[in-house]
């Protein structure tokens, strides 16, 4: 067995036996009063979950085996700068466009964020390492040289937009995968978009306009609210215009996945850190990113995949 | 330079006087310890450590101001905002203790708006406001005081794969460099009669009018790299470990600094599991406002 494949077997067997401990060791007993970590696992049922546990990890597993060898886990030289690129590159224009250097407009509460579509582009072109890289490591740096400190959860949400996008690469059949990501994109944002409709109140945290003393705290427009549902359309238009052109359909819906999982992780996690209710980070903070970002991705990610085409087949690489 | 990076060295910080690993280590731990508690009792210990490593880092309040005052405002609206609404402590307390209930004088549309002031509802706040706070402080120092030429033998020496630490090195010295492209693209663009400052349209016309700037830098980039491969590869990048031009060594008050981390997130995780730390409110005020 080669040694990759071993520290992948290695590192499932130890999360394995950190959830054998904690569900038979620590679930057996009785939560203490009003303890905020509560392990108790209900022990008449405790066998059938593990079995879910175990499932999951041999499905991890099963995934990496069967795609151990495709080139798409692969980490040379080349990857090593792409990652750079992009990631300095996501890091320079997140920082130029949030409003700080250049006063860019933003229309019904929605302000220009175009920088998302390097982690989607980078994720597409060059693999989901190469993409994970860009996403997150461009915003851990973007958020530092914009001076407003680091949030994990953000930065590992957008290193999700990049893996995500770079998932392609696994799968054989590209048009069928391609309609499978349709179809779960589609019902996330409708989903999400029938959350907002229960909770029109809520305010769009991630709104600032301080001319006018807005500091997140007004309430979501419906535009911003429904950003997601056009971001769809318009992905989904993407996809079928571009029929011929798989490579600009394929990055666009992958796109899409991406940045609505690798978003969502990021909000939810809100839940646990900042204690927000599940309608806040979904409608609060999901929406109004990753609606607009789905409309960025639909029109700035085809004009790059285009415009590389091109220079490789002019370099002949 | 378009870029300016916010580290400079200061000789009386007590942050930049430990090693970046220690203090990445360190920063971790005290990031889950904070967030295993919920009591403001547990919390403040927490609180004042971030405002002891804030006072004694060197850094001058014209420099981290406005990041300062954004986070700061963030923090105090997200607490208010619990506060007025009641949403999102509901979590962690179940009943209310009414203290005083405000209505208004008139109604709209048959709405009366009402603001119920409970005991949990201001406790919950502040908790709130202290846990959140802590974290931030600590946070937004890092860019000021850990130094960018020392950030990817930071990232090996925490145990990142070598190629992955190179990577964040490379995207250091990167980052000036596209933003200087940047600068040469756009003035370009201007000279050719592209105005960024002005573009109108619907958000479908104002996002493709943001192509002619941000597709060539991507692609300037990517074109660009092809040299840097060729002289990594050259220089036979990846076949064995590698050596970093600025060694980093642990000395005592490191390692201090790194067993104080640990015993933080084990004491508060113990304390969590052995179940303190949750909400609290205090006893005195309940029965005070119980019915």
């Amino acid at each position: 067995m080669d040694k990759k494949l071993t520290n992948v077997l290695i590192s499932l067997i130890v999360i394995l036996a950190l959830f054998a401990v904690v569900m038979f060791a620590l679930g057996a007993g009785e939560p203490a009063e009003g303890a905020l970590f509560n392990f108790s696992v209900d022990q008449a049922s405790v066998v059938s979950r593990f079995v879910f546990v175990v499932i999951g990890i041999a499905i991890a597993f099963a995934v990496y085996f069967a795609t151990s060898s495709n080139k798409a886990w692969e980490v040379g030289t080349r990857e090593v700068v792409w990652m750079a690129i992009g990631a300095a590159l996501y890091a320079v224009f997140s920082w130029l466009f949030n409003g700080t250097v250049f006063v860019v407009p933003s229309l019904s509460q929605v302000s220009l964020r175009p920088a998302i579509a390097i982690p989607m582009f980078f994720g597409f072109a060059f693999g989901p390492v190469v993409g994970f890289f860009t996403g997150a490591v461009g915003n851990m740096f973007g958020d530092a040289l914009t001076g407003f400190g680091l949030s994990p959860q953000w930065s590992i949400g957008n290193g999700l937009v990049g893996f995500v996008s770079g998932m392609w690469m696994l799968f054989s059949d590209r048009k069928k995968s391609m309609d499978a990501v349709l179809y779960v994109s589609g019902a996330l944002a409708l989903l999400t978009a029938l959350l907002f409709f229960l909770n029109r109140g809520e305010a769009n945290m991630l709104f600032y306009d301080v001319d006018n003393g807005i500091f997140g705290d007004q309430q979501i427009s419906l535009f911003a609210g429904l950003a997601i549902v056009i971001g769809f359309l318009l992905a989904l238009g993407v996809r079928y215009l571009f029929r011929d052109n798989e490579e600009v359909a394929t990055a666009v819906t992958w796109g899409m996945l991406g940045n609505i999982l690798g978003l969502l992780f990021a909000a939810l996690s809100d839940i646990v850190i900042n204690g927000f209710s599940f309608a806040a980070a979904i409608v609060g903070e999901f929406l109004p990113a990753a609606g607009p970002n789905l409309i960025f991705a639909a029109i700035l990610v085809p004009m790059l995949v285009v415009a590389y085409k091109s220079t490789r087949t002019q370099s002949g690489r | 330079m378009l870029v300016a990076w916010r580290y400079r060295k200061r000789e009386n910080s007590l942050i930049q006087s430990f090693d970046p690993r220690a203090w990445v280590i360190f920063y971790a731990c005290y990031l889950f310890a904070t967030l295993s508690f919920w009591d403001v009792r547990f919390l403040l210990p927490f609180f004042f450590i971030a405002f002891f490593v804030l006072f004694t880092s060197g850094v001058k309040w014209y420099e981290m101001r406005r990041a300062f005052l954004f986070i700061v405002g963030f923090v105090f609206f997200f607490a208010l905002l619990t506060f007025l609404t009641g949403r999102g402590g509901a979590e962690v307390y179940e009943e209310e203790h009414l203290i005083r209930e405000f209505t208004a004088s008139f109604s709209i549309l048959g709405w009366t708006p009402s603001l119920k002031v409970t005991v949990e509802r201001v406790f919950f706040a502040v908790s709130q406001l202290v846990r959140v706070s802590s974290i931030a402080v600590m946070t937004i120092l890092i860019p000021y005081s850990l130094n960018p030429a020392l950030y990817g033998i930071t990232f090996k020496g925490v145990g990142l794969p070598d190629k992955f630490a190179y990577a964040m090195d490379l995207t250091m010295r990167f980052i000036p460099t596209f933003g200087r492209d940047f600068q040469l693209t756009m003035d370009a663009q201007r000279a050719r009669g592209y105005e960024l400052e002005k573009i109108s349209g619907g958000i479908v016309q104002q996002v493709r009018k943001l192509g002619p700037i941000f597709v060539p830098v991507t692609i300037h980039a990517i074109i660009a790299s092809e040299d840097i491969i060729d002289a990594m590869d050259l220089r036979a990048f990846g076949v064995g470990p590698r050596t970093w031009l600025d060694v980093l060594t642990y000395r005592m008050r490191d390692r201090i600094l790194i067993a104080a981390g640990i015993f933080l997130l084990a004491g508060s995780i113990s304390l969590a599991l052995a179940g303190y730390g949750s909400f609290w409110t205090p006893e005195a005020l309940i029965k005070m406002f119980s019915n």
